[in-house]
């Protein structure tokens, strides 16, 4: 019992220093998805991540914002169901370019066949 | 690129009634030979920009985090100031002796200062991205 709580210890330890920095890549395979109001986004997150990524609306807004600034974002404004216009986020060429070349370099890595047999993932 | 932001607006329009008033009260202090106005005046105009440059700057880092070390509020409290003070004696609305040369003065020795806080400025941006410091992009 010890020993499964230091394991659980450690795990949500590394999960935290883990996830910092993950927003952005999530942030981008919503938009990647397609365009996205920001509750979308939200919810996609938390869906697709499995509950292990979550987001504050605070966090995700700034998060927009500050790519929208660097022209990585657009968005477009559209009414909504019922209420207000609602700001649709979609992906800048700049911002495809970005992740393309991101995900080439760090995420495709994890797809080689070494890789994918050190971290067991061919047994699963 | 947004470096003009709705705080720094915000920001601004506090400046220019604190130095409107600010001029009022010196102005009189200065006709009626009051060493209490005079004080007290710089003295709170001193203190309530700082907490509104304090106040309207971290409301804006929070909204968009522009990397500028600060310059753009200093930059703005330097127009506003200088141009009211200029345009206050310019006008007349100073009191009888009061002349130009003080706010020029004061505006020359404290364009030094900004010179500084410029060079500061240039620097921060070599680590910045669209202004936006390279560490703080990305979560």
């Amino acid at each position: 019992m010890k020993n499964e709580d230091n394991l659980n210890e450690l795990l949500l330890s590394w999960e935290n220093t883990y996830k910092k920095g993950q927003l952005t890549l999530w942030i981008f395979m919503a938009l990647q998805e397609s365009r996205k109001y920001v509750d979308e986004i939200k919810s996609f997150i938390e869906k697709k991540s499995n509950g292990t990524i979550s987001c504050e609306e605070q966090s995700l807004y700034r998060a927009l914002r500050k790519y929208e600034h660097i022209n990585v974002l657009t968005f477009e404004l559209k009414e909504g169901n019922k209420g207000p216009e609602r700001k649709y986020y979609s992906l800048t060429n700049l911002g495809q370019e970005l992740f393309k070349q991101f995900v080439n370099r760090n995420i495709k890595l994890f797809y080689s066949e070494e890789i994918k047999n050190i971290l067991k993932l061919n047994d699963q | 690129m947004k470096t003009i932001t709705l705080y720094l607006m915000r920001f601004a329009l506090t400046v220019t009634i604190l130095t409107i008033l600010f001029r009022y009260f010196l102005s009189y202090g200065i006709e009626n030979l009051s060493g209490i106005i005079i004080t007290l005046s710089a003295g709170i105009y001193g203190i309530l920009t700082f907490v509104a440059g304090w106040y309207f700057g971290r409301k804006d880092g929070e909204y968009l985090p522009i990397f500028d070390v600060g310059f753009r509020f200093h930059l703005t409290t330097f127009l506003i100031h200088n141009g009211i003070s200029l345009l206050w004696i310019g006008f007349g609305f100073g009191s009888k002796s009061e002349n130009l040369n003080a706010p020029i003065m004061g505006a020359i020795i404290w364009s030094v200062f900004l010179l500084i806080h410029f060079i500061f400025y240039l620097w921060a941006r070599r680590n910045s991205i669209h202004n936006l410091n390279k560490e703080d992009i990305f979560e």
